[in-house]
């Protein structure tokens, strides 16, 4: 674990705003861990907002919906930040807004849980932290679940649109939480939090002093739902990662190739807590999220809603996005584990929480000779040798990665930022555990 | 626009391997200082030449060798001065110009310099010139007389003459030694801020001088003539060694459970060596030989697997 110098200012303080009229906007088919989704629509076709327009495929996929309604002008390969290009639907937005109307928290009582999951996997809900794992696979464990971690903790630089959210509406992510705690019944719901984020600290707080959120149990037979539990951690990087998160609430950790649920752990964003407070109260498919755009490139930094599928393009041409200085680099997601991109016409896909623009800030030091300090294996929160694999890739001895646990990495990044010889350390990992898995 | 696109991180911290090697500097200048308050302008010309003739020595071999990965990163420098502080005052100045370039060359760059070296360079210029000068690395002249006459150090006269020097001449260094070795409390200043800046990791010092410590303590319980804890910890070289010379990072384990396994087997050596060999010190020697024994130390305390 390490600390890192957060950024976070002027994002943290910037009110959430809305961009809901883009022009076009181009939905990749992968969006989410699994297969990708089966177009339902094709091209010509008229389609209206929330309306589904490619389905799951297999049992781990999900939903994608219009996110505005207009007209289907193409399925074609289009620019994809992990994927550099993948098939996406292509729709020409038309200037009509669709309101969603809410249920009451009594309806909700008498839903059963079947309907539950069924309307979060209608609405192609999932993991908004970044992974876009289907949400409801994971609401529906093989295993017993005894603690249910809400992640607040945002521990990426830059970002803030999860600490925005909370702020705004943390009343609805009580709800979500509520609602996922039904599905799985926990021992325990903690709430994890990181201390610099004193305002949504006080909001969990607040909330849980009062009793209004105790929704009455969903069967007869469920004794009541345990209360949240707020844990405020330091401020460090990575933990809000999954494992390091189970790590530091049960003290457990997940054991390799395994899931959380092997050792009855749960983890779920607030981003995701919220989407599905939206799915299962409002019956809103995942249109739209919401994204801080920051870096020093910006006029001034933004928390946006925007529907999914639009480019950075398209606002930076309306003046949503204004740029004070040439970007350098632009990335998708936060500074320690986002993807360089090369150009604007990226989309904003259901996983992405923010965008950043870097000018000064961009760090362009030349590799030096390893000094083998160990700071890379002092901060690895996975207990690995990243230097082992640096020295094995050079020498191009992949074989010998694996007896160094290489899968294990989940390239946080810490080893090569506090690398004093300027290593880009993740980049060796990444080519050996390409070899690693792919023997190429 | 252009655009970079990297691998991340694509955030990186401020530190780099020449603010590594000022801070070391830095930590060292208490010592510095203390060794020309002691042995005057002797110390300045030492402290110059050693640092000079290391700086000369990568240049060269830098030249030639058409690197220039390592120039300006104040490694060089801190060789040379570490090695300055492990002589006695009184070496002639050829002496000490042949350690620098025994440390550059033999000790750093056959191995395929910064980083890839597997003694302590500084160290290796040391055991080079005790093999090649041994009189002349074993003469020490007194820093409270003006005209250099040769005295014994602590470790010598406990061992050879059962004397026991007094723990405050150690602690603020009036006695004879070694450049950088006389003043405990200078090195101890030093040492604290190399571990607060987390410049050097707390593990090998720790364990190296809890090892001299707890040993040094079950001898002096059997019988006071073997030293006290004091005595042990504050005389000879053991605090430059555990702060300055066990902490470089090349050269100790990389794993850290292997950092405890180096900083215990240093103390036990040291002690071994101070006991009961032949020679009164042996921090130099214990740390050359778990230097060797770093690559072995590493293979076998891979870190347990994340989950098992």
């Amino acid at each position: 674990m390490i600390r890192v110098e957060e950024y976070k200012e002027p994002q943290h303080d910037s009110s959430s705003q809305k961009f809901h009229n883009p022009s076009k906007l181009y939905l990749p088919l992968s969006q989410h861990t699994g297969a990708p989704s089966k177009p339902c629509v094709k091209k010509g076709d008229q389609v209206s907002e929330g309306e589904v327009i490619a389905k799951a495929s297999g049992a781990i996929s999900a939903q994608l919906h219009a996110p505005k309604s207009g007209k289907v002008i193409d399925i074609a390969n289009w620019y994809h930040p992990t994927l550099k290009k993948a098939p996406a639907i292509i729709i020409q937005c038309q200037d009509e807004e669709k309101e969603y109307s809410s249920c009451k928290d009594k309806d909700i009582e008498l839903l059963t849980k079947e309907k539950i999951l069924k309307t979060i996997a209608d609405c192609g809900i999932v993991g908004m932290g970044g992974a876009a794992f289907p949400t409801h696979v994971k609401l529906d464990p093989p295993k017993k679940i005894d603690t249910l971690i809400i992640n607040g903790c945002e521990c990426e630089p830059y970002l803030a649109c999860d600490y925005r959210l909370m702020i705004e509406n943390m009343d609805k992510i009580f709800r979500g939480i509520r609602l996922i705690a039904k599905l799985i019944n926990p021992k325990e719901i903690i709430f994890a939090i990181e201390e610099n984020k004193s305002a949504a600290i006080k909001k969990v707080n607040l909330l849980i002093n009062t009793k209004k959120f105790d929704l009455p149990r969903l069967e007869p037979r469920q004794t009541d739902l345990p209360p949240i539990r707020l844990v405020v951690l330091d401020t460090a990087y990575p933990q809000g990662g999954e494992k390091q998160l189970i790590q530091l609430i049960t003290k457990k950790k997940v054991p390799p190739k395994g899931l959380p649920l092997d050792i009855g752990a749960l983890v779920h964003n607030v981003a995701t807590c919220f989407a599905i407070y939206e799915a299962v109260y409002l019956n809103k498919p995942l249109v739209e999220r919401l994204v801080s755009f920051c870096g020093d490139a910006l006029a001034t930094p933004k928390n946006i809603w925007v529907k999914i599928g639009t480019t950075l393009q398209e606002l930076i041409d309306k003046k949503i996005l204004e740029f004070e200085k040439e970007p350098k680099k632009i990335i998708c997601g936060g500074p320690m584990m986002g993807i360089a991109l090369d150009g604007l016409d990226y989309p904003i896909l259901k996983n992405a929480g923010g965008f950043l623009f870097l000018c000064d800030q961009v760090d362009d030091s030349e590799e030096k000779p390893c000094l083998r300090c160990s700071r890379c294996v002092d901060t690895c929160p996975m207990d690995l040798l990243p230097l082992e694999y640096v020295k094995r890739v050079k020498k191009e001895e992949y074989a010998s990665l694996s007896e160094f646990n290489i899968a294990d990495c989940i390239e946080c990044g810490c080893c090569a930022y506090s690398c004093p010889a300027k290593i880009p350390i993740v980049h060796y990992i990444k080519i050996g555990k390409n070899y690693d898995l792919n023997g190429k | 626009m252009t655009l970079t696109v990297s691998n991340p991180p694509h955030l990186k911290s401020k530190v780099n391997t020449p603010f590594l090697m000022k801070q070391v500097i830095i930590a060292l200048s208490p010592a510095v200082v203390a060794s020309i308050n002691f042995f005057g302008i002797r110390a300045v010309i030492l402290i110059a030449n050693c640092i000079f003739s290391a700086m000369i020595t990568e240049r060269i071999i830098l030249f030639l060798g058409k690197k220039s990965s390592t120039l300006n990163d104040y490694s060089a420098a801190v060789t040379g001065l570490l090695l300055a502080l492990t002589l006695p005052p009184s070496v002639p100045w050829y002496v000490a110009s042949l350690g620098s370039i025994v440390a550059i060359s033999i000790g750093k760059h056959i191995f395929g310099g910064l980083g890839a070296n597997i003694f302590n360079p500084a160290l290796i210029g040391r055991a080079f010139l005790m093999a090649a000068y041994p009189r002349i690395l074993t003469t020490f002249i007194n820093p409270s007389s003006v005209d250099a006459i040769s005295s014994a150090t602590p470790l010598v006269l406990r061992k050879f003459s059962q004397v026991i020097t007094p723990t405050t001449a150690l602690f603020f260094g009036k006695v004879s030694g070694s450049l950088g070795e006389t003043s405990a409390i200078c090195l101890i200043i030093g040492g604290i801020y190399l571990l607060i800046r987390k410049i050097a990791g707390w593990r090998i010092p720790l364990s190296l001088l809890l090892t001299t410590t707890i040993t040094s303590a079950i001898f002096f319980i059997f019988n006071p003539s073997w030293g006290s804890v004091w005595f042990h910890l504050f005389g000879g070289g053991l605090l430059l060694g555990a702060f300055f010379m066990a902490t470089d990072p090349a050269t100790t384990p990389t794993t850290k459970r292997g950092r405890y396994i180096f900083g215990i087997g240093c103390g036990l050596l040291i002690m071994i060596i101070r006991y009961f060999s032949g020679l009164p010190e042996g921090v130099m020697y214990s740390i050359l030989f778990m230097n060797a024994l770093t690559p072995l130390i590493n293979r076998y305390t891979k870190p347990r697997r994340f989950g098992t």
